[in-house]
């Protein structure tokens, strides 16, 4: 019997250990206020919203069945923002909190998020206000803390059950960079070096992973991670742009619907762990609505129509 | 059905394929040595302004050996225009440095027996000067080396080529052939260049104009160039380099600070109090200090020493550049008012839109495999490299008030030795010797008894 029954538990112990890994060790630009306004906003705005949305959908006699509010989906969010975002105003991490938040509500599909919340958050808002920014050297590229995100990152994968999608990101762009590197003639260090950031580990296993808005096909995934991984590619290599993974992951988010349409994942719907949760749309689950989704991914999600 | 959306996904991907296509481009280079003289550029300065994807580079060395030995090739992202190259003026990399160096400031106690009064501050000026100089380069040669010289200039006091090449076995012989003295492996470490399709700056100096300039030393090469690449290669760099090679960079940006975005970007120690005898030995003691801080970091970091608007600074180690001196030094999206009348109301006071970062990275072939990458943040936050002097108050104190302060005295002189030996690595029994006494014994507790 694992000590938490629900995996984002897990993910929340972690993101908070890198948290405070970092900021004792790595010497963040990173300030408590700014990790508090995350974390305040976060929560905030997803109380806020869902009960204006629970009012608008439900009529009056039924309002009694207030919707539970979901603590630990949010806090993910904020805990990545405060991992990931840089910023030295607070106005501007509470805009990328809630800009996170609020794509949940508003960009979904079949009660499905189109993009990663903290993604959507992080480049919704540079892109707003040019103001914040992601620090990709600033995780270094020691192989102790390599290790310890493989070690829990791979602890949360296993009980979600997206390790294939880690695998499929971190193997294509491997492939990429080793190929380019081939043909460049540099030596093996240089693609030892790009591909030993922290900053790439990480992403890898707890941003692209989020099964609340990857495709639910292993196929669908494996072609999806591979995708991120080409454009991050080519981000990086020809148009030198230092946080490629994070546009890659943004602009391909919204295939995701397209994956799920192609390929319908009832086969593919893992249940790898006993806390499988069935979510579905409305207030009379036992869980919140699917508004949760996060940095990291919690639960395998089935498909409404596979349930 | 399964057919037809296949088919849709695939047309989609096609679609995008098309979308993107790319150019490519990049950026310092490795001082090639003729004849027999043995180079080393160890303490190399390198000023870049830059807004959007303009760049303005300014290089400077301090090379020490003969002028006519000396020849810089530099990876470019273009063929380079004779109007996009400038010989900059050599006080403005004196400029940058003086203006961002960490800084040493003094502060005098009070008399303890006579309260009060607001203790003056006196800013000192820093050290660590470094003097610049640069590069240099030769002719033409095409033939069947694959070697392509696009352009030839003379520019003050340089004679300037750029060349492209096809092969880096080529680009090499070439290099040999017109009299550079390449060092072992370097056609290896042209290769990844040249397969970007970098061009190659090269330069070294015509002694004539040399001379007539009469100016003793080199002055720094700029470029004016326009690439979405925020770079600078090191690589090349380390091929005449034989252990550990010092890098300052002043970054200018009209947004915020710049770091390094494939390397971590650390603080430099700073805001320390250590004992007043460092005064005369300041530079000594930042150069300790800095070891101890690489090897702390594993030899792997950038620090960061300054990260200041260019409008102001407290305390300074310099005055601020000037406009002009700015736009020398490749700053070229100023804003400040041209004309000295705006703003009018006796405070015309108006921060010019320049955010000057200062790195200082000390790198080896092992620790800093890839060239370095930059970003620019909109990070507003001010740093700088300050170490504090406090002198203790020299006088009569005879009074009850001097003695508990002779007592804390003691306790603050140890507080300095150790956070000194801390910094620096340096034995705490050499400093507590160098360190002053503070004479104080404490009083017998039976003697205020009777009396």
């Amino acid at each position: 019997m694992p000590a938490f029954p629900d995996a984002r538990d897990y993910q929340i112990l972690f993101l908070s250990l890198f948290l405070v890994l970092g900021l004792s060790t790595r010497d963040w630009t990173l300030k408590p206020e700014i990790i508090a306004t995350a974390i305040v906003t976060c929560l905030v705005v997803q109380v806020i919203i869902s009960h204006v949305v629970s009012a608008i959908r439900l009529p009056s006699s039924v309002s009694s069945a207030r919707p539970s509010i979901n603590v630990r989906s949010p806090l993910i969010t904020a805990l990545g923002l405060s991992l990931l975002f840089r910023t030295d105003r607070l106005d501007i991490m509470a805009l990328a909190a809630g800009l996170a938040i609020a794509s949940k509500f508003v960009f979904q599909f079949k009660g499905k998020h189109c993009f990663n919340p903290a993604n959507f958050g992080i480049v919704a808002t540079i892109l707003l206000s040019h103001s914040g920014w992601v620090s990709p050297g600033q995780w270094g590229e020691n192989a102790w803390y390599v290790a310890v995100f493989l070690a829990t990152g791979g602890l949360v994968l296993q009980r979600v059950g997206r390790w294939d999608t880690s695998i499929a990101f971190l193997g294509v762009y491997g492939l990429l960079e080793v190929g380019r590197n081939l043909w460049l003639g540099w030596t093996w260090d240089v693609v030892g070096h790009r591909l030993m950031s922290g900053s790439l580990i990480l992403f890898a296993l707890f941003m692209v992973t989020d099964p609340r808005s990857i495709p639910n096909a292993r196929i669908g995934r494996l072609l999806w991670a591979g995708a991120i991984a080409v454009l991050t590619f080519i981000l990086r290599n020809y148009y030198f742009v230092s946080t490629a993974v994070f546009w890659a992951l943004f602009a391909l988010s919204p295939v995701t619907w397209l994956l799920d349409w192609w390929l319908p994942a009832e086969r593919f719907a893992w249940r790898s762990s006993s806390t499988i949760q069935v979510e579905q749309q409305g207030v009379n689950s036992p869980y919140p609505p699917p508004l949760e989704a996060a940095l990291v991914p919690q639960i395998a999600p089935l498909r409404s129509d596979a349930a | 059905m399964k057919f037809l959306r296949s088919f849709i996904i695939l047309l989609l991907v096609c679609f995008t394929m098309l979308m993107a296509s790319p150019p490519a481009w990049a950026f310092c280079g490795f001082y090639v040595a003729k004849a027999d003289a043995k180079l080393y550029n160890q303490a190399s300065q390198v000023a870049i302004a830059r807004d959007g994807n303009r760049t303005v580079l300014t290089m400077a060395n301090d090379y020490q050996g003969p002028v006519k030995d000396f020849a810089i090739v530099v990876p470019v992202p273009v063929v380079l225009q004779r109007e996009q190259i400038n010989v900059g003026d050599p006080k403005i990399i004196e400029r940058l440095d003086a203006f961002s160096a960490p800084r040493l400031v003094e502060y005098f106690d009070p008399d303890p027996c006579m309260p009060i009064p607001p203790p003056a501050a006196a800013p000192f000026p820093g050290s660590l000067a470094r003097s610049s100089a640069t590069a240099e380069s030769r002719q033409r040669r095409d033939n069947t080396l694959g070697v392509t010289v696009e352009a030839q200039y003379t520019v003050g006091e340089y004679d300037i080529l750029i060349l492209s090449a096809r092969e880096s076995d080529g680009l090499e012989t070439w290099l040999r052939e017109n009299g550079y003295r390449i060092p072992n492996g370097a056609s290896q470490l042209l290769q990844p260049y040249i397969r970007q399709r970098l061009k190659f700056f090269v330069a070294k100096v015509n002694l004539d104009k040399f001379e007539q300039s009469g100016f003793q030393s080199l002055r720094p090469l700029q470029m004016a160039y326009e690439s979405p690449r925020f770079m600078l290669p090191i690589r090349l760099g380390m091929v005449n380099a034989r252990s550990e090679q010092d890098l300052i960079i002043y970054l200018m940006s009209p947004k915020g600070q710049v770091e390094l975005t494939n390397y971590r970007t650390v603080k430099i120690p700073s805001n320390e109090t250590i004992p007043v005898f460092v005064k005369d030995e300041f530079s000594n003691f930042y150069k300790a200090m800095f070891k101890t801080a690489y090897t702390r970091e594993n030899k792997r970091v950038a620090f960061l020493e300054y990260a200041w608007n260019m409008g102001g600074c407290d305390p300074c180690a310099a005055d601020p550049l000037t406009p002009e001196e700015l736009r020398k030094a490749g700053v070229f999206w100023l804003n400040f008012p041209t004309r000295p009348d705006v703003g009018g109301r006796g405070m015309p006071i108006v921060r010019p839109n320049v955010f000057i970062t200062r790195l200082h990275v000390r790198y080896t072939r092992d620790k800093f495999p890839e060239d370095l990458m930059f970003q620019e943040t909109s990070n507003q936050e001010f740093f700088q490299g300050r170490y504090i002097l406090q002198h203790p108050f020299k006088g009569d104190l005879s009074c009850r008030a001097g003695q508990e302060y002779k007592r804390q005295l003691s306790q603050r002189f140890e507080q300095e030795s150790q956070t000194l030996a801390r910094l620096t690595g340096w034995d705490i029994r050499d400093i507590r010797r160098k360190q002053p006494t503070a004479d104080y014994r404490p009083e017998p507790w039976w003697r205020s008894l009777w009396n």
